[in-house]
């Protein structure tokens, strides 16, 4: 029998502290689409993507109204494209970007991930066509999202595909100047990318993964942040284990909702489930921010000393809640931090307590890396290199997931603010500290050989 | 027993230590074996009501006469009735549980209109209580809501119902609240079955 107070605490959640699940992502295997006429390699994605995902958005809209908890986005992560270019060339894959673009439109997803590469031990004719079309396609396109793996804990990081795309980041965000480079926060870049990650813009369907599949993402920064505030209430002598396990537990009840309809998602769409992620994603809404949080720990200045200590008690508090709450969690499972999509974070960056270097030791104990993070219009290649090697080196070191989303803004300097509107929120372009002076040691280009950790059978 | 009969009871009576032991006592010492229980305090009073199984021979009026003995005088309201199994007939069987929430100031007419609605819709309420938090009431209804209602439109019905009297309301299918308050896997809790 359900108890009245266990009822009044999941409407609280619901109701009053931004509970939410993120995203139900449906993972559609496209392989079977090949074909050397790249033109019915088009036809056939846009074909299965609208059979398979055809019911996707009324279900979702149906187990809101059911369970009464919001879905907030409909998303759909198809395996590699890259692997459909394989034998291609020209404009085979702006054919396939608007091919994808016309097919999530179809079946009304918000945005569509797969536009892939995974490069980490080398780069294929398609995947080179893949990674050099991604300037016109992020800023031609309206749904699809891209991603690129560079580097794993078994192979190393492959500097010649990093220098690539770093190169490719640029000529993004020029060819989206009109909208201040916005193509570029369309595209991650990943170390250890995980293959079952439901979120934007990273999602795709891993080659390891079922021919489709459902996975959610779940979020939740408020609950977390009112469940602190409310221990401290109750007892403000309370210690960091204290918080910690206070986390630990609205980590167990967050995930359990996710896994609930993701279940419910799977069995009314005839699709196994696969995991629920619980990363705790913020959006630029008050009261729905990762920052929030720490400050209600106790950081007054997101960036000052002991906020990395912050960021490594909560990714572990929340990823112990939801290992005990479901045997499927996966995808990244932490705390996100990306800049301008959280209100209180993007804050910090405009006073200066939060650095670009503050940022990136963060990431080395939170799940992912540097997000959603503006540049100088001016930056150059090298420096996008050397700042997704330095967040891969932690990534393949440490066995973990790091990730780099970096816009660079055309004509816009440090300091300058940018509003993408909507869930992608607004920030103040940061300052990179020494950004060149290590050009010599990147232009090398080659590998860097993969940690010793790495000889683990 | 061989040939059994069985009864069902109700008795109100101002709460105090000791009733629960009052009436079991009267049951037990009559032969008696009980099946199915609920009781609930409301503001000082005490409500119970029981179905109980007892030997052939045993009649609603002798039950009824042992129970009102084990109280003083006047104390106790008892109804005690043969039980008749076309009552679990007539309860919706086979419908979906779903938990009402509805909230706001306190005044009149709030309960006519939501379980107003509710019968319309034919649905069951299977257990309502309430919390008063100073000049605020919230009401939580357990429902038996059939399988052919579109529960959508009947969340629109109720929202459009109870906002005229500032009252918000929320209808949802249990499991969000069994999947997040019990520690039973959730795939159990889809499949029908109790958590362990």
């Amino acid at each position: 029998m359900l108890r009245e107070r266990d009822i009044l605490a999941t409407l609280r959640m619901l109701r009053e502290e931004n509970l939410d699940v993120r995203a139900v992502t449906l993972g559609i295997n496209l392989d079977d689409c090949a074909d050397r006429n790249i033109h019915t390699v088009a036809r056939a994605l846009r074909a299965k993507i609208g059979r398979v995902a055809a019911s996707l958005v009324d279900v979702c809209d149906d187990l809101t109204a059911t369970y009464g908890i919001a879905i907030v986005n409909k998303r759909i992560a198809v395996s590699p494209v890259s692997r459909l270019l394989e034998g291609h060339g020209g404009e085979a894959a702006i054919l396939l970007g608007e091919a994808l673009d016309e097919a999530a439109a179809e079946v009304r997803v918000d945005l569509i991930g797969g536009f892939t590469a995974l490069v980490h031990k080398g780069i294929t004719p398609g995947e080179r066509l893949l990674i050099e079309s991604l300037p016109r396609v992020l800023a031609t396109t309206q749904r699809v999202c891209a991603s690129v793996n560079i580097g794993t804990t078994r192979a190393g990081i492959q500097v010649d595909a990093v220098n690539l795309v770093s190169a490719t980041i640029l000529r993004i965000a020029e060819a989206s100047a009109s909208t201040q480079g916005f193509g570029a926060a369309k595209l991650v870049v990943f170390a250890n990318a995980p293959e079952d990650n439901p979120f934007m813009a990273g999602a795709f369907l891993g080659c390891g993964e079922a021919e489709s599949v459902i996975n959610v993402g779940v979020s939740g920064p408020g609950v977390v942040k009112r469940a602190i505030e409310r221990r401290l209430a109750d007892a403000p002598e309370s210690t960091l284990d204290d918080l910690a396990e206070t986390v630990k537990h609205t980590a167990y009840r967050v995930t359990r909702a996710g896994e609930l309809i993701a279940r419910e998602a799977a069995n009314r769409l005839g699709i196994p489930f696969g995991i629920v992620d619980l990363s705790l994603a913020p959006t630029p809404r008050v009261g729905d921010s990762v920052g929030e949080i720490y400050q209600a720990m106790g950081i007054d200045k997101l960036g000052a000393p002991g906020t990395t200590a912050a960021v490594a008690l909560l990714n572990d508090a929340v990823k112990k809640g939801g290992a005990f709450a479901s045997s499927s969690v996966g995808g990244l499972s932490g705390a996100f931090i990306p800049v301008m999509e959280d209100h209180a974070l993007s804050d910090a960056v405009s006073k200066g307590w939060l650095t670009l270097e503050k940022l990136e030791a963060m990431t080395a104990v939170c799940s992912v890396g540097l997000d959603m993070i503006l540049l100088p219009g001016d930056t150059s290649a090298e420096t996008i290199a050397g700042l997704i090697l330095d967040e891969a080196a932690i990534g393949v070191t440490n066995n973990k997931t790091t990730a780099v989303r970096v816009i660079p803004v055309p004509g816009k300097s440090t300091g300058e603010r940018v509003d993408f509107g909507g869930l992608f929120g607004s920030g103040t372009i940061v300052n990179v500290n020494c950004p060149d002076g290590a050009e010599r040691f990147i232009r090398r280009g080659g590998r860097i050989p993969a940690p010793l950790r790495s000889l683990g059978n | 027993m061989e040939k059994e009969v069985k009864f069902v009871l109700s008795i109100l009576v101002a709460d105090h230590p000791g009733i629960m032991c009052a009436i079991t006592s009267a049951i037990t010492d009559q032969g008696g074996n009980i099946n199915g229980i609920r009781q609930t305090v409301v503001e000082g009073y005490f409500s119970i009501i029981l179905t109980a199984t007892f030997a052939a021979g045993a009649s609603a009026a002798k039950l009824h006469a042992a129970v009102t003995a084990n109280f003083p005088p006047g104390e106790a309201s008892i109804v005690v009735r043969p039980y008749a199994p076309v009552a679990m007939d007539s309860a919706i069987i086979g419908g979906t549980t779903y938990i009402l929430v509805i909230a706001g100031p306190d005044r009149p007419g709030i309960l006519r209109a939501a379980t107003g609605c509710l019968a319309n819709h034919g649905v069951n309420i299977e257990d309502w209580s309430y919390h008063f938090d100073g000049p605020q009431v919230t009401y939580i209804g357990v429902l038996t809501v059939p399988r052919d209602v579109a529960v959508a439109a009947m969340q629109e019905v109720l929202r459009a119902t109870l906002a005229p009297l500032e009252i918000t309301c929320s209808l949802q299918h249990e499991n969000i609240f069994r999947a997040t308050s019990e520690i039973g896997p959730v795939k159990s809790i889809l499949e029908g079955r109790h958590a362990t």
